[in-house]
Parts: structure tokens; C-alpha cells; sequence
């Protein structure tokens, strides 16, 4: 078990070392520069060399890549040089906004998703099955983008962007809003930022329910077919007791799995989510450092999204351990 | 806690409707947040829309004209040969955090803005420094009273005090905030600064002293909104006041609504195709005024710019002093281009005519749909016979392959970023200004002739003798035809009928000390 834990981990390592350095590499080969792009229209040439040297971008690529081992081992993640701030920091601002609205999608697309796909497995071939799968289907099909703009239309009195009422940001001291206001006892705030959560969560949700209903279809259906489940039925158990009892327990292997990585992927749905409904997140940071060249933010919210993915990956792991003790012995 | 959740879940659902605005806060939506609030460390527009309501500069525009009216400066004159410029402040002006406005603080201002290892400037880049390289020195003369010498006479001298990069800015808090004055703004404007989420919302609320009177608005909260879609829809449902930067397509629909109004007024800027004058076959002046005959800018304003621009026959847009309205044009005769390019043929330029028109892939102010625009051009080329292959690249690298002078044919445009004639010709068509980095001047257009009379035109004091300089430069690039001015495009801006008395000002500055709400 506990060599187990230690290669998963030198394996979790090695996969962040591996995407910062392709991150590092390809930012690097982009073209133009982030000089002209943070001079931008005024960029006087020396202006533009002097700055690329001084910074150690006008050096080859390896030799740059060089310095990096060092600068993260002290923690460093450097300053924008687009914003001129501190790109920790305002990681540490970020991150609270992708957790709220990545968790509140965890909260619906889980529930959503085995629900659907228990429904659509007891009643297979009747129209709840039909109508899941549908939905399932179109979930999987429509892009987050489009999606995020039919809500907008659909839902006219919920908000469209950002994380509470404008005029209400000033009475919060942390960035976890949500958490803030429950635990504070502020309802109306409560209220307020779970009315601007709801419907990017929504998006963000509808990929991850939709793939998880149909593995769940698919594998609540296999294990109907089993023997010990006829036996159940022999018995007389209810279907309450058949579904979540016997069958569903059985069947979560694949689910937890498929499940896990969903929660993974979330993270690269949040780039678009946060985009279109404007939510302060890791995401729109990331694609807004990118549009402007800034390396060091872009490497530092690469960083930071390749170790929550490794990290939802290594506790699915663990999960599976935990769940089928096939897997414990095996290891 | 379950009755709890019950009760949040169901106050949710009852769908109790978004909770009003604030009555009296402006809540103005926007593409992009700010980058920085220092006004010597940034170009970048979204900064400038806030700061240019959080500072004030010694000189500044009329409410509604280009006019140069007195701010800070209550009076001001000049030497006789040009060089010295004494400037009277206003008595009585404080900044936000209560420091009086004196000669002082003016020369602190403008000296971080020209010494660049002046010990409160924190960062090299000082995207304007160039346009105010010709200060020598400023001079506090009496607590009241400011002297700038310059290193030659400067004609756009005053008109380069009204930008925004010589706001003058409050020393104490420089000194206070250090390296994060940029995240602390203070000003002496008509609004001060409150808060900054970055990527969230910026807030500034009325300065109950400023100089002029306090705003009526109690404030204003600049929302970034990337999606010009969802900035519709909020204003649609009155989540936001003013929607700025908006497709013109969407301005058109929007037109029509109950409750939106649209503001309209002519800009200045300039949208131009640029033609390499060192590459065949546009070295030759006959392709190139043929291409200038082929195009129906009539045409091309109906099809890409849905009406609203106007006619382009010089880079100077009618609306700035200085342009040469009276000066011919060619108007659109394609049997007048093919006579051209059969002449060229017979002189051995190979037919038919080939070339490359370089576009970039996201609009600009002056080019709201690059693609149409091409495939205007490409269209109307093809009926004189002249074969155009479409190139595209997004738009930093497209700007930087024509600096370079890869292309052959490109589309381009400038935004001013001072009202004066300098600032189109001299920048755009100069030969001091082809350079691989930066170099605006991408038609590569080398005449000794025009380069003199810009160059005169830029320290001669005289205004009509400058206007004069400026009409003859015009004349001349005109018949050498370096490139084809095509429009000027208007600016237009979308508010809720709650809004009055914002004005969309023709240098496209966001002033917003006159806007009223009424909810």
C-alpha cells in the first residue's frame, strides 16, 4: 500500500513536471513577444531588446528552461510583467472563485448525473430512458460557450455575470464568497451569490452529468443482468433496496472512475465557463495572460491547474482502493 | 440546517429577481478590465477610461469639441521663440487624499513622466515618453505658477499637455504607496478611487470637491464583460447602464429597442489599405492608383460598416483641424483602373496583376469586419483583373509581418491618440518611421518633399502656417498615392435611457463627470 502511494506520487510528480515544462516550451514559441505585447502600440525597438534581455527571454529556450527548477523550488512564481503584480497572489485571489463554481458543478453534475442514469437503466426502452439519453446526448454535444448564452436567454431573471451584485463585493473579506456568507450567518448575501452561481455552475455541470448518466446506464445494466440480482429480485427486495443496495454499489467502479476524471475536466470547462459568464476564476486568468504574452502568469495558473488535476487523479485512486478491495489485494 | 437550505434553495427558485442597481451608481460595462491606474506606465484603453476620470491634466478638451480649454491650469503663455511655457494652476484644488495641488506636484507629475530615473518611477516602460521627449526641464517658479522649457519650439506642445500621461498625480501618494501607486490612484478628478477586483469590478465614487462641482453620480463601477453578447443582454435587462465596444451589428439590432439609446459622433481615426511601396507590383504608381480607382468606399461603407462611416480621401479625419477637405479624390472608375493597368502591362509589369492582401483576424475600431472588408476589396480587384489571395493572421502578428514589410497589399488604421494632424501623417507615412519593430509608417512612402513639410510643420507655432504645411503634405501624398485611405469610422456608444448627459466626446475619452441617471 504504501509503495503503492509512493510511486502514484513520483508519478503525479513527474506528470506537473512534465506539463510545465511543454507549457514553458510552448508559450515560448508562440509568436511575438511579451514585451510588444505589454509596450504594444508605442513599442520603440530598443525599448523592446532591451527589455527581452534584461528579463533573459532573448537567451535559447533550454538555457531558460534551466533557470526554472530553481525559481520553483524557492516558491517563486514571479511577477507579471503585463500587470506588474505578484502572480501568487493573485493566484491565491483566483483560485477561490474556480473552487466555489467547480464544486457547485461537483454538487449538481454527480446527484444529475447517477440519477439520470439509474432512471433511464430501470426503465430502459421507455421514454425516461429516452428522454435521459437525449439530454445526455445534447450535453455532451453543445459547447459550454453556446450553452452558457441559451441559459442567459432562458433564465432571464437570474444574473448573467460575475459572482455577486456589484454593489455587494465590498462586504466580503475573503475570496470564498459563498462560504463566507453561510458561515457568516449573511443570508442575503447567501442568496445573492448563489443566484450568480447557479447558472455557470449549470454549464459547467452539463458535460460531466451527461457522460456520467450514460456510463451509469450502461453499467447499472450490466449489473441487472447478474446473477445475485435475479436472487434479490427471487427474494422479494425492493427496488429502493435492489438499486441502492445491491446494484449500485456493484456498479461504481466505472462510475467513480469516470466520475473522478469528470472532476478533473472541470478544470478546462471552467476556462470557457469563466469566460462567457465572466467569473473572476483561475480560468479567465489564464486566458487572458495568454492573450497577453505574460509568461510567468501563465506558467504559474498552469502550474497550479496541473496540480489540482494529478490531485483529483490520485484521490480517485485512492477512492478505488477504498471501493473494491480486489484492487487493495492486487497492489 | 435542512430547513435552512429549504428556505435558501426556495427564495432561489421563487425567483425573487435580480436586486435592483443602486439608484444613483453608474454601472458602465465593458470588454476588458484595466491594467494599470498610473498614468506614466500604461496605453492600454480600458485604463484610460478610468483614469481620465480619476486625474485631471493642466490643459483638456472641451465638454463637446476638440477645443483646448483650461483645467488645472487657469492661463498659461509662451516665449517668443517657443521654448518656454509658464502655466498659471488653479487656486484652491485638492487632491482625493486631501494634498493641495501646487507647482509641486506638477513637477513631480511631469518629471517621473521625462526622467526616467527619476526615484518615483518604478517601472522602465513609459509607453509615452516619446511624445513628451522635447520638455527639457519644469520649474516650480511660485507655489502657484509652473515653467516648462522645451528642447526645440513644439507645436502640439499644448495639445500633448491635454493627454492623459501628464495627469498630474498626488505626490503624497506616490511616496505612500511606492511600486502599488498604480493599484492606488489619486487624482484630483471628478472621481475618486474606491476598490479594484481585478477581472471583477473597478469602483469610483464622486469627489465631493472637485474643482468643477461634484458629479451628480454618486459613482461609477466598471464591470469587464468579455462577451459583447452577455454585455447585451445585460443591459437588456438593466444589469448595466452603458454597453461600450459593441459589434456594429449588434448597435444596429439594438437601435430598435425599447429603452436603449445610441449615441453617434464622428471619430478620428482612419481606416487605410496600405500598399508596400518597395514590392512589385505596388512600387509602380499606376498599380497602386489603380487599386485606389477599383474600390467603391461608398460601397464598402454600406456593406462592412453598415452606414456608419464616412468617405476617406486623406488620413486626416474631417473632424480634426488641418484636414484638406477642399482636395480632389479619385472617385471609384474601374475603366479608369484597367486603363492604368494596361498601360503598366504595355511598360512590362506582368499581368495579370497578382498581389496579397494581408488581414487581421479581429476587429479594430476603425475596422469593425476585417473579413467583409477583404472580401470587399478582393471582389472589387477581381472585376478590374487584379488577383488577390487573401492572407490572414491574428492581429499582433499581422501588425508585425507589415511593419516588417512582408506584405504586398494590408488592411490597416489609426486610432488617434492626440487631435492633431502630426500625429496621422507624420506617424503613418514619415520615413522616420519604417522600422522592422514598431514602425508605423508600413506603406514604407519615402518623400524627401513630405518629410520636410511635416517636419517643418511640427515646430512652426503659426496655426494657419501649420494648416498650410499640413494642405501641401496632403497634396502631395495624395498624387504619390502610397496607400488608399478607405474610412473614417463613427464612434458609437449604447446606454439605457436611464443615462442622460453622457457625451460621447470626439477624441474618444470616457468623461463621465456630466452624466445624470434617472431610475
Amino acid at each position: 500500500m504504501a509503495r503503492f502511494l509512493f510511486v502514484r506520487i513520483m508519478q503525479s510528480v513527474a506528470t506537473v513536471a512534465v506539463a510545465v515544462v511543454l507549457i514553458f516550451i510552448s508559450i515560448r514559441l508562440l509568436p511575438g513577444n511579451p514585451a510588444l505585447a505589454r509596450f504594444g502600440q508605442h513599442a520603440v525597438p530598443e525599448r523592446v531588446t532591451d527589455a527581452m534581455s534584461s528579463q533573459g527571454w532573448d537567451r535559447p529556450i533550454w538555457v531558460q528552461l534551466l533557470d526554472l527548477p530553481g525559481e520553483l523550488l524557492q516558491g517563486d512564481l514571479g511577477v507579471s510583467f503585463f500587470h506588474g503584480d505578484s502572480v501568487a497572489e493573485r493566484l491565491l485571489e483566483t483560485i477561490p472563485a474556480t473552487l466555489e463554481l467547480s464544486l457547485a458543478a461537483i454538487v449538481f453534475a454527480i446527484p444529475m448525473g447517477i440519477g439520470a442514469g439509474v432512471a433511464s437503466a430501470l426503465w430502459r426502452g421507455s421514454w425516461p430512458d429516452y428522454v435521459a439519453m437525449t439530454l445526455a446526448l445534447v450535453g455532451v454535444s453543445v459547447p459550454v460557450f453556446f450553452l452558457g448564452i441559451c441559459l442567459m436567454t432562458i433564465f432571464t431573471n437570474m444574473p448573467t455575470s460575475g459572482r455577486v451584485a456589484p454593489t455587494m463585493i465590498s462586504q466580503f473579506h475573503t475570496d470564498f464568497f459563498l462560504f463566507e456568507a453561510i458561515f457568516t450567518g449573511r443570508f442575503h448575501l447567501a442568496v445573492d451569490a448563489l443566484r450568480h452561481l447557479l447558472l455557470p455552475a449549470t454549464a459547467l455541470a452539463t458535460i460531466p452529468a451527461a457522460v456520467i448518466s450514460r456510463i451509469t446506464r450502461s453499467s447499472m445494466l450490466e449489473v441487472f443482468s447478474s446473477d445475485y440480482l435475479r436472487t434479490a429480485k427471487a427474494k422479494g427486495a425492493s427496488l429502493w433496496r435492489i438499486v441502492w443496495r445491491h446494484a449500485l454499489p456493484n456498479a461504481s467502479v466505472p462510475i467513480v472512475n469516470i466520475a473522478g476524471f469528470q472532476v478533473g475536466m472541470l478544470l478546462s470547462g471552467a476556462v470557457l465557463t469563466e469566460t462567457v459568464f465572466n467569473w473572476p476564476g483561475l480560468g479567465r486568468y489564464l486566458v487572458t495572460a495568454v492573450r497577453e504574452q505574460d509568461y510567468a502568469v501563465v506558467q504559474g495558473a498552469a502550474l497550479v491547474i496541473a496540480v489540482m488535476f494529478v490531485t483529483a487523479n490520485l484521490i480517485l485512486d485512492l477512492t478505488y482502493l477504498w471501493l473494491d478491495p480486489r484492487i487493495r489485494t492486487e497492489t | 440546517m435542512r430547513s435552512l437550505l429549504c428556505c435558501l434553495i426556495l427564495s432561489m427558485l421563487v425567483g425573487c429577481g435580480a436586486p435592483p442597481p443602486p439608484s444613483n451608481i453608474l454601472i458602465y460595462g465593458r470588454g476588458d478590465d484595466a491594467d494599470r491606474l498610473d498614468p506614466i506606465q500604461t496605453d492600454i484603453g480600458e485604463s484610460v477610461k478610468v483614469m481620465c476620470n480619476i486625474y485631471d491634466t493642466l490643459v483638456t478638451f472641451d465638454d463637446e469639441t476638440l477645443d483646448l480649454v483650461p483645467s488645472l491650469a487657469e492661463s498659461w503663455t509662451t516665449s517668443d521663440d517657443g521654448l518656454e511655457w509658464t502655466f498659471k494652476l488653479r487656486e484652491g484644488v485638492t487632491f482625493h487624499d486631501g494634498t493641495p495641488l501646487d507647482a509641486d506636484a506638477v513637477v513631480f507629475s511631469l518629471e517621473r513622466l521625462t526622467k526616467p530615473d527619476h526615484p518615483y518611477v518604478f517601472d522602465p516602460v513609459i509607453p509615452y515618453a516619446q511624445s513628451f521627449e522635447a520638455i527639457e526641464s519644469v520649474t516650480a517658479v511660485d507655489p502657484l505658477t509652473v515653467k516648462i522649457r522645451l528642447k526645440r519650439p513644439t507645436a502640439a506642445f499644448l495639445t500633448t499637455m491635454s493627454m492623459f500621461p501628464s495627469s498630474i498625480v498626488s505626490p503624497t501618494a506616490v511616496k505612500k504607496y511606492e511600486v502599488e501607486f498604480w493599484k492606488h490612484p489619486v487624482g484630483t478628478g471628478p472621481f475618486k478611487f474606491d476598490s479594484w477586483n481585478v477581472n471583477q469590478q473597478l469602483t469610483l465614487l464622486s469627489f465631493d470637491d472637485h474643482w468643477r462641482g461634484r458629479p451628480e453620480i454618486d459613482g461609477v463601477i466598471f464591470l469587464p464583460v468579455g462577451e459583447s453578447a452577455v454585455r447585451v443582454k445585460q443591459l437588456l435587462r438593466g444589469e448595466i447602464d452603458i454597453a461600450d465596444n459593441l459589434p456594429p451589428a449588434e448597435i444596429d439590432s439594438l437601435d430598435e429597442k425599447p429603452g436603449v439609446v445610441v449615441q453617434e459622433k464622428e471619430g478620428m481615426n482612419v481606416a487605410y489599405l496600405t500598399m508596400n511601396n518597395d514590392k512589385a507590383p505596388l512600387d509602380d504608381q499606376r498599380i497602386r492608383e489603380a487599386i485606389w480607382y477599383a474600390i467603391d468606399r461608398d460601397q464598402l461603407i454600406e456593406s462592412a460598416y453598415s452606414g456608419h462611416a464616412t468617405k476617406a480621401k486623406t488620413l486626416v479625419p474631417p473632424t480634426l483641424w488641418g484636414s484638406h477637405a477642399e482636395m480632389e479624390d479619385r472617385e471609384y472608375n474601374p475603366e479608369k483602373a484597367k486603363q492604368l493597368l494596361a498601360e503598366a502591362a504595355a511598360d512590362g509589369v506582368p499581368t495579370p496583376v497578382k498581389v496579397q492582401l494581408f488581414v487581421m483576424t479581429d476587429p479594430r475600431p476603425y475596422m469593425q469586419q476585417p473579413r467583409q472588408t477583404a472580401i470587399f476589396i478582393k471582389d472589387s480587384l477581381a472585376k478590374v483583373g487584379i488577383e488577390t489571395e487573401i492572407v490572414t493572421n491574428e492581429n499582433s502578428q499581422h501588425f508585425r509581418r507589415m511593419t516588417r514589410g512582408e506584405h504586398q497589399l494590408g488592411l490597416a488604421g489609426w486610432s488617434a491618440d492626440m487631435p492633431d494632424p502630426d500625429n496621422f501623417l507624420y506617424t503613418l507615412l514619415d520615413p522616420d518611421n519604417i522600422n522592422d519593430v514598431g514602425g508605423n509608417n508600413m506603406s514604407r512612402y519615402r518623400s524627401q518633399k513630405v518629410h520636410d513639410l511635416l517636419a517643418a510643420a511640427k515646430t512652426e507655432m503659426d496655426h494657419d502656417k501649420r494648416v498650410e504645411l499640413y494642405h501641401q503634405a496632403q497634396e502631395q501624398i495624395f498624387a504619390d498615392a502610397p496607400l488608399l485611405p478607405l474610412v473614417h469610422t463613427s464612434v458609437r456608444n449604447v446606454q439605457n435611457q436611464a443615462v442622460t448627459g453622457y457625451l460621447l466626446h470626439p477624441s474618444s475619452l470616457t468623461r463621465l463627470r456630466l452624466t445624470k441617471l434617472k431610475r
